[in-house]
């Protein structure tokens, strides 16, 4: 990897997205927040897949809830609250079952 | 389609179709938005039109509210030495200009059957770094172009009769 051909890193992407998100929930509204770091973690659960396989059926069931929660931000905060712990409860399975 | 159709059925698009947009269509989209009203006729704006999807690209990766993969970006940006015509009021009066100018080319967007969305989440510094952009121009909202993948649903509108007071503050509208 050399630094001409970084951008098409997606870890790299991940730090892009990671830095300007720090620098843009200074200012921006606070449910911004958590917006910012589903969306990372969505970026990193495609990273995973990608570098062990698409067997990880339980990881991509987590993308598709991050999506669902990525949805319900601006429109239902209760609702992506509720799916925020729901991602967390999936993610507490994994931890439990490994 | 009328005017209320348009207004009505625009949406933020975030998830983008692979299909070009015709040139005639975006120099329509680009015009709308020299068309919107400007205090003291300052027209403030300068529009940075990006149509190269590897600088596409780039600019994602400095702006975390930017989704999908879009044909097109406008860029629109407040030029501080036109907007220090309107004094002090200057700069609050250029952001409601860029705000009409933004709304009319997300309207004529629409009209066409082309998606957008309006972001002001990026980071200003590096997208001037990024850009070239000078010192005294700052990029203030950025429009997403592309055919959408799909029209989401209207969020909910809080309603005119709790929006609207008639004559005083606080005597809402009834209907």
């Amino acid at each position: 990897m050399s630094m001409e051909n970084i951008l098409e890193d997606e870890h790299f992407q991940l730090l892009a997205f990671l830095l300007t998100s720090a620098r843009g929930c200074i200012d921006e509204p606070p449910i911004y927040g958590p917006l910012r770091l589903i969306d990372a973690a969505d970026k990193l659960i495609s990273i995973i897949v990608k570098k062990y396989g698409r067997e990880l059926i339980e990881l991509q069931e987590i993308g598709r809830k991050i999506e669902k929660a990525r949805n319900l931000v601006l429109t239902n905060e209760e609702e992506f609250t509720k799916t925020l712990d729901e991602l967390v409860r999936s993610l507490s399975k994994i931890i439990k079952k490994a | 389609m009328d005017l209320a159709s348009i207004i009505k059925g625009r949406r933020s698009i975030r998830s983008f179709q692979g299909k070009e947009i015709p040139e005639e269509h975006l120099q329509a989209i680009l015009e709308a938005g020299i068309w919107a009203p400007s205090g003291s006729n300052i027209q403030p704006w300068e529009f940075i039109l990006i149509n190269d999807p590897a600088l596409i690209k780039k600019i994602k990766l400095l702006s975390p509210g930017l989704y999908g993969m879009p044909k097109i970006l406008i860029i629109l940006c407040m030029n501080k030495k036109r907007s220090e015509r309107a004094g002090r009021q200057g700069p609050s009066l250029a952001i409601m200009d860029i705000s009409m100018a933004a709304q009319n080319m997300m309207l004529m967007a629409y009209s066409l059957g082309i998606g957008s969305c309006p972001i002001a989440s990026f980071n200003k510094p590096g997208l001037k770094e990024l850009l070239d952009i000078p010192e005294e121009v700052d990029p203030v909202l950025m429009i997403s172009l592309g055919y959408p993948s799909e029209w989401p649903h209207p969020p909910e509108r809080r309603p005119l009769e709790e929006v609207v007071h008639v004559n005083v503050y606080g005597k809402h509208l009834r209907r």
